[in-house]
């Protein structure tokens, strides 16, 4: 589904990714980890489409030049980015822009307009199971919600979205134990033979849930070492240390 | 030399208070113009869709003159001396007008530039309510309108008033709005400026009597070479009084947009509160604002507070938005339908508040609702 081939990304100058490779096939869940300026919140963003970088190397979306395209088009093609600090935007409705956003994927799908009435009822089944409040469809996006309330909402989004490829990045940090579970069985519940998932994550305690096909860690810009979910519980026991230590050597 | 630029009053000299106006444009624009035609051939369905169907009760001026046919009846509750020289509403004493009233002004001049006074005063009583809706509109013609309005309330009065300028693109707009309030009176006045090539809105709010309250709000969204000038004078001549200030503008394209704020608190007063704050989002490199607090506080015994920024559409935001497949056309009217929601949400009555979102979301912002 995604293939990243020789992947560099630079930043006013100063390169973040050196030579990335990573190949995510149909169905599977990828976790990245790695200590923090390794450059995992920049390969997100890189792949989600924001602009900022000097970016070099190839990426392939479902057999399309991902790179080519702008943040609405890889939305519509379908890559979802959860943010790891979602935007507040005071003054525009949360359930406005949750059906602005469903309705311009659905438009550049080809599919036809959710009303009003019929997106109401739908959001509010995806956040009874998130067990969010309807009330947040009320207020402003993300405007005062705590930490654990902005992760809900980028997974509410994440389910009216459906998307192809989901990027979470560090979804899981400095939530309490119950928007934890929320936010994993929201990942759970998407998961599926068509739809993909890149984790970016410090923590094992998601992963236990989540069962990662592959786990990499990411340090100086590239993938150090990847493996499957005993490599997650190793980092967890022993740091990053030995891992970098092996990786320079 | 032209007999009417006699009759607007444009500054001689140079003046704080049109320090931003383009005062020699407006001047030539007005030896050029020629009076509207009094009896300006416009039908029910052109007010329709210049000035937008409110559902409540039309009072109609073209070219500042009343038009009977294309008004509604009034209200029960409020009388209508529909003028010359000016019309007048009054709201009797004790008197709470429910039904809002719609005044629309029409500019319809002919192929030259033509002048259009129209001078409405609203006089609520004491005890009185009600809420007035101004609208400027006109057909796309070179138009010049000069229009003043008068609200006076008496003790303990209120008026929610709207007034919405959304005049012809190559229209000249100088409006003034003139306020008195005795004791423990209220006002809320929201300014919202779209439209006219030049335009200037003067508001002059007078706190006679202790303890009334003034809440002004306005927007102004200029775009292409458009120029909006809000100026606000609240003079606290009272104690005990409230004002606020709350003015947001869009600036676009080339355009300009100011916002001078005056706030005076006469000596020997006491407990009187003014607030202002003025925002402004700049979507154009060659977008321009500017402000310009003024307080002027000969009193002791008083809160005033002030405050203004001047930025851009944040880019975290708006690549946010991008991210869920909204397109950047879209997302950039969302950010500034977000930027404006302040001052639209504000406004009291909730048919006209939603009728003006969706008023100027379809106007300014091209962002369907």
């Amino acid at each position: 589904m995604l293939r990243i081939e020789h992947l560099t990304v630079a930043v006013a100058g100063k390169a973040i990714i050196n030579g990335l490779d990573l190949d995510i096939g149909t169905g599977e869940v990828h976790v990245i980890m790695g200590p923090n300026g390794a450059g995992k919140s920049t390969l997100a963003n890189v792949l989600a489409g924001r602009d900022e970088y000097d970016v070099s190397g190839r990426v392939e979306f479902d057999g399309r030049d991902l790179l080519a395209l702008t943040p609405e088009e890889r939305a519509a093609a379908g890559i979802f980015l959860a943010f790891q600090h979602p935007i507040e935007i005071p003054g525009v409705g949360n359930m406005y822009f949750l059906r602005t956003a469903v309705n311009a994927v659905r438009a550049a799908r080809g599919l036809d307009e959710i009303s009003a009435r019929d997106f109401l009822g739908l959001a509010k089944e995806h956040m009874a199971r998130l067990e969010m409040d309807p009330a947040f469809l009320s207020r402003s996006v993300n405007d005062g919600f705590s930490g654990g309330e902005k992760k809900r909402n980028e997974i509410l989004q994440m389910s009216l979205l459906e998307p192809r490829l989901a990027i979470l990045d560090e979804t899981d940090s400095g939530l309490d134990i119950d928007a934890l579970r929320a936010v994993a069985d929201g990942i759970e519940r998407l998961r599926g033979p068509d739809r993909s998932f890149v984790i970016i994550t410090h923590h094992r305690r998601l992963l236990d849930d989540i069962r990662p096909d592959r786990v990499h860690v990411l340090s100086g810009g590239r993938m150090v070492r990847s493996g499957d979910h005993a490599l997650a519980i190793e980092l967890e026991a022993e740091g990053y240390g030995p891992t970098l230590a092996a990786a320079s050597a | 030399m032209n007999v009417l630029a006699d009759t607007v009053a444009l500054p001689s000299g140079r003046e704080e208070r049109w320090k931003y106006t383009p005062v020699a444009e407006i001047a030539a624009a007005l030896r050029a113009s020629i009076p509207a035609p009094i009896a300006a051939s416009v039908s029910r369905s052109l007010v329709d869709d210049l000035a937008g169907d409110l559902g409540c009760p039309r009072l109609v001026f073209v070219n500042g003159v009343h038009a009977p046919v294309l008004s509604d009846e009034a209200p029960s509750g409020i009388t209508i001396e529909p003028g010359p020289p000016a019309a007048a509403l009054v709201v009797e004493r004790d008197v709470e007008v429910v039904m809002p009233i719609h005044v629309v002004h029409v500019s319809a001049p002919g192929d030259l530039r033509g002048l259009s006074r129209p001078r409405l005063v609203i006089d609520v009583a004491a005890g009185g309510r009600i809420s007035v809706i101004e609208t400027y509109c006109g057909r796309p013609a070179p138009a010049f309108t000069d229009a003043s309005t008068t609200i006076r309330v008496g003790l303990a009065g209120h008026i929610d008033h709207v007034r919405l300028q959304w005049e012809a693109a190559d229209a000249i707009h100088l409006g003034r709005t003139l306020v008195e309030q005795a004791a423990a009176s209220s006002t809320h006045l929201t300014s919202v400026t779209v439209g006219s090539d030049i335009a200037r809105h003067q508001i002059d709010v007078r706190l006679r009597g202790v303890d009334a309250r003034v809440a002004l709000d306005g927007l102004y969204l200029p775009t292409g070479q458009q120029r909006h000038d809000n100026v606000v004078v609240v003079d606290h001549a009272a104690s005990g009084g409230t004002s606020t200030q709350c003015f947001k503008g869009v600036v676009d394209g080339g355009a300009r947009g100011s916002f001078s704020g005056h706030v005076i608190v006469r000596p020997g007063t006491v407990g009187n509160d003014a607030q202002q704050t003025n925002r402004n989002l700049l979507l154009s490199p060659r977008a321009e604002a500017d402000t310009r607090p003024w307080l002027e506080i000969f009193a002791d015994d008083v809160r005033c507070t002030h405050g203004v920024t001047v930025g851009r559409l944040d880019d975290d935001a708006l690549f946010y938005l991008r991210s869920r497949g909204i397109p950047i056309a879209q997302s950039r009217g969302l950010l500034v339908s977000g930027f404006i929601a302040e001052i639209v949400d504000a406004i009291t009555h909730a048919p006209v508040r939603e009728w003006v979102a969706a008023e100027v979301a379809r106007r300014a912002l091209e962002v369907p609702r």
